[in-house]
């Protein structure tokens, strides 16, 4: 139950950050929000 | 024909370009570092010797163990003649690797003639498909057979979060101690486990289940520490192998080891030399050498740290007496500390030998310390297939 809990937020952040990414107009921003995306894609599939 | 002519080819914007790109990168990256992490889950290798006589697994004691990542492999090699009954642990914490390569030693040599010895050489395999973040250490060592390098995985202190989260913020576990949230993930913290608990809590029950059904006449916990640590080159034995672990120092002096013993307090619970002990009625005892990798001195983490032992850091440290073990340039090479453990673990059986004769046990092809100390571990390895 509480895993499902935590791929739900995971999901969710991982959701916004992507969506953010294109909508976002500066390209520092994007660059910053894709560094976090690879750590919530890893942390998502469970691969650590 | 008519053409539209609010015809629009479609164009994309610049910075959902760049969006595109950035998520390619962003996948490309992931791809690497999750096949990079990945390549942890590849299982070890092991050659056992002719000497073994049946491989179980920890799920043949404690069915809920069946295909997690907590089922692991025990080497059962059984003597002709009925003896003495002991149980080698090494991998309880997979970040020390001279308990877990003094097991696998054992396992790809020994015959037993008399007795039965049970290897457990990954007591906590979930422990072994990732390593300690923010440590910076390598995932993989290599000891050289002579003919072709032999890789062992160089895992984590605890249980894999993948495996088992989330942890608790304050930890109290099965033996009523109060421990940091991390811990829970700690197995020789987890004695004498939860058969209802989490994955480390389980593997404990299933390790203490096995340890009274098999009737267990002595077990040994195979570690290290780091050398600024207070319980190091030390066997640390429960009240009821005092007299075994006092006979098995004095042999060990006898040959030039110096080790201390040091008795398990009884407040201090959930360690496999207490609860083994309180909890099964068998010998246990923790045997503990000196891994500079382990350390909080240590310099970069490196294979060469592991196997060679050499950091001027402890040099320092051991000049200025802050260290429990002598340090020098020459380091403490995984060699030494793999024949240390063989040193106690031969001294341990051949005390119980001279206590309990009729638990007496005896080895054939036992990997000599001496041998391992000077031609290195590599040679008394199965070499890779």
């Amino acid at each position: 139950m509480i895993s499902a809990l935590y791929f739900l937020i995971v999901a969710y952040f991982t959701a916004a950050f992507l969506v953010y990414m294109f909508r976002e107009r500066k390209l520092s921003a994007q660059i910053s929000t894709a560094l976090v995306l690879i750590l919530l894609l890893l942390r998502l599939f469970l691969v650590k | 024909m008519r053409i539209r002519s609010d015809f629009k080819p479609f164009r994309l914007s610049r910075h959902t370009l760049t969006a595109v790109m950035l998520l390619l990168l962003v996948g490309a990256i992931c791809l690497v570092s999750g096949l990079e992490f990945l390549k942890m889950h590849r299982p070890d290798v092991f050659y056992p010797s002719q000497g073994v006589t049946h491989v179980a697994m920890l799920s043949d004691y404690f069915g809920r163990l069946k295909n997690s990542p907590g089922d692991s492999e025990i080497y059962v090699f059984k003597g002709e003649a009925p003896g003495g009954r002991i149980l080698i642990l090494g991998g309880t914490h997979p970040n020390e690797p001279a308990g877990f390569v003094t097991s696998v030693l054992l396992l790809e040599n020994i015959r037993v003639l008399r007795g039965t010895v049970f290897i457990l050489p990954q007591a906590n395999l979930s422990g072994f498909t990732h390593n300690d973040p923010q440590e910076g250490n390598p995932q993989h060592f290599g000891l050289e057979t002579g003919k072709g390098i032999r890789w062992f995985r160089f895992g984590s202190r605890l249980t894999n979060p993948v495996h088992q989260w989330p942890d608790p913020v304050l930890h109290i576990n099965p033996a009523g101690q109060k421990l940091a949230g991390m811990e829970s993930r700690n197995l020789n913290r987890s004695y004498p486990g939860r058969p209802k608990g989490s994955l480390t809590e389980k593997i404990a029950y299933a390790i203490t289940k096995f340890i009274r059904e098999e009737k267990i006449d002595l077990s040994i916990d195979l570690h290290e520490a780091a050398p600024e640590y207070p319980v190091i080159n030390a066997i640390v034995f429960h009240e009821n192998s005092a007299e075994l672990a006092a006979t098995a120092l004095m042999e060990l002096q006898m040959d030039g080891y110096e080790f201390r013993l040091e008795a398990s307090p009884p407040t201090l619970r959930g360690l496999s030399h207490r609860e083994w002990g309180d909890h099964t009625g068998t010998m246990a005892v923790l045997l503990e050498s000196a891994n500079a990798a382990h350390g909080r001195l240590k310099g970069r983490p490196s294979p060469e740290l592991i196997i060679h032992g050499k950091d001027r850091n402890y040099v320092k440290a051991s000049r200025l007496g802050l260290l429990f073990v002598p340090f020098t340039t020459e380091g403490i090479p995984l060699r030494k500390r793999v024949s240390r453990h063989l040193a106690a673990i031969q001294a341990l059986a051949a005390g119980l030998s001279e206590l309990y004769p009729e638990k007496s046990l005896i080895f054939q092809d036992f990997p000599q310390a001496a041998t391992i100390e000077d031609r290195g571990i590599g040679p008394s390895l199965h070499p890779p297939k």
